[in-house]
């Protein structure tokens, strides 16, 4: 049956330390890893910001970071396609088909997941907290500092739900880097090539070294706010 | 610091929560907020902490208008639902002391000497968030009290203790107001508290400023049938006007005014009977002479509130 057949497949790529795999699997993790922390950088403060501030369209501006946290990835890949083909406005500056080109795509992914679980952990914070720091006198940037500090066990489910979609999704990376051998190549790309391909097994073994990275990541995660939430 | 404050409006969307023509607190005195859930003691602490702004009205110190941001830098407020950031309570005071730039020397003095008094010195060291519910509120009553604020504003200092925690730190509070604040304000639904802790007391029923005054007047003659009925007297409509009678007012015989009350039950406590009844429907509890006989239950009798104790708010 191919399904065990590929689980063995995974088990000897690793066992041989494959240098295919090796490969793809180590740019999986770049790629998605810096595309996650970048969105970390910018969503967090987005986050607070939308779940502290008052202003005219705050519903509007919610509901479509909560939209864009289902956002199809293949879209987003699209648009960044059309932004950064060499005939787009950014054509330019070449990224198209790159690994950058992909980081930039999944950034645009893990972004409103990024926002939107740092605004819920933020607004679930007792009011009188920030009614404190204000009494206090802290400033704006203190103020910010010790909310999400406080709120870092909802900013792990932050990183693993904005991980999660981005090590997972395969629209986005096939579009914007065209999944080429030794450049834009990750796990997702890969399995759907073998796929294609009628190579199920091999397809599996990648599925399975997926699913085990992720696992991996997601343990490591999990203890550390297991640790402080303790 | 003398406080005022002048044509006080808080509106929370459209009802309107606190209604305050001019209201006068006097500096270096303990006033106590007194009165029902919801009446809007929060909100007049978070006004005078300037955390939230009134739609109209000012609060004025010492005479001039002190605009909100200033005013947060002058007081030290505890909430009623402590609150810690994550680390030890020495943590937690000495990022308020420094948020409020006392330097790193007088931080440890000053934590020292509060957590003693507090009775928190062992506390020190443990999580914050970790601690029973009467041990928070010590450790947030002297957060605030080590901010050493011209005005200290305290919301419900006992919430959340019962039983022994709860007298012992009762016992203590004044003496602890006295030594470490100035000026204090603290809001409380208790009237023993309020009597216990407080020189001036405001009641505040429904958003607004029902009576104000040293407490031996506003316990001893409330203004009005509203607050009466609040600081537990009983109110009967009487001709002209309400008839109140304070807690305790009620006789069996003697001079003074007199109703009749259906008997609902005779209480033998040992020491003192105490019939329970009601009149004109409000409940009443009056203590049975030792020879009297008991009045069967159901029955109707005749008590007697004494003339001096009552009080009579015309319409």
């Amino acid at each position: 049956m191919e399904l065990w057949e590929g689980v063995v497949e995974a088990v000897r790529m690793v066992a041989r330390a494959d240098p295919y795999l090796r490969d793809v699997a180590l740019r999986t993790l770049l790629v998605s890893g810096s595309a996650t922390l970048l969105a970390m950088a910018v969503g967090v403060p987005l986050g607070y910001l939308l779940a502290r501030a008052r202003f005219p369209g705050r519903t509007v501006v919610l509901t479509a970071v909560h939209t864009g946290m289902g956002l199809p990835p293949v879209i987003a890949g699209l648009v960044i396609f059309l932004l950064f083909v060499r005939s787009g406005p950014f054509g330019g500056l070449g990224l198209i088909y790159t690994p950058q080109a992909m980081v930039i795509a999944q950034f645009v992914i893990a972004l409103p997941m990024v926002v939107g679980f740092t605004a819920a952990a933020v607004a679930s914070l007792p009011v009188e907290f920030s009614e404190l720091l204000a009494m206090l006198g802290a400033g704006p940037l203190r103020t910010m500092w010790l909310t999400v500090r406080e709120a870092r066990l909802g900013l792990l489910a932050a990183v693993m739900a904005g991980f999660g979609a981005v090590i997972s999704e395969v629209g986005a990376s096939m579009t914007v880097g065209g999944n080429l051998a030794g450049s834009t190549r990750v796990l997702t790309t890969a399995i759907v090539l073998e796929a294609s391909r009628g190579e199920h097994a091999r397809a599996i073994a990648l599925g399975v070294i997926l699913l085990a990275l992720a696992l991996a990541v997601n343990f490591i995660l999990t203890s550390f706010q297991q640790r402080r939430g303790a | 610091m003398d406080l005022v404050l002048r044509g006080l409006e808080v509106r929370f969307g459209r009802s309107l929560v606190l209604d305050i023509g001019e209201l006068r607190l006097f500096g270096e005195r303990v006033t106590a907020v007194l009165g029902p859930n919801g009446a809007g003691k929060s909100t007049l602490l978070r006004v005078l902490a300037g955390l939230v702004r009134p739609a109209r009205g000012a609060v004025l110190i010492d005479g001039a208008p002190v605009p909100a941001r200033v005013r947060r830098g002058l007081v030290a407020l505890s909430f009623q639902r402590p609150v810690f950031v994550s680390g030890t309570v020495r943590e937690n005071l000495d990022l308020a002391l420094r948020l409020r730039g006392v330097p790193r020397q007088e931080r440890e003095a000053r934590i020292s000497s509060v957590a003693e008094a507090c009775g928190i010195a062992e506390l020190l060291r443990r999580p914050a968030r970790a601690l029973s519910g009467g041990e928070a509120q010590r450790a947030n009553l002297a957060r605030a009290l080590a901010l050493q604020a011209p005005l200290t504003l305290l919301d419900e200092p006992l919430a959340g203790i019962d039983g022994p925690a709860r007298r012992s730190l009762l016992a203590e509070l004044r003496g602890l107001l006295r030594r470490f604040a100035r000026s204090v304000v603290l809001v409380t639904h208790d009237p023993e508290e309020a009597s216990r802790l407080a020189d001036d007391v405001v009641v505040l029923l429904e958003g607004r400023v029902h009576a104000c005054g040293p407490k031996s007047e506003v316990f001893r003659r409330p203004p009005d049938a509203a607050t009466a009925a609040f600081l537990g007297w009983t109110v009967l409509p009487g001709e002209g006007g309400d008839v109140a009678v304070p807690p305790g007012g009620f006789r069996f015989g003697g001079d003074g005014f007199r109703f009749r009350m259906r008997v609902d039950a005779v209480l033998d406590r040992g020491y003192e009977r105490l019939v329970e009844g009601a009149i004109a429907g409000s409940p009443v509890t009056v203590p049975l002479p030792p020879s009297a006989p008991a009045p069967a239950v159901g029955s109707e009798v005749e008590v007697v509130a004494l003339p001096e104790a009552v009080e009579r708010f015309s319409e």
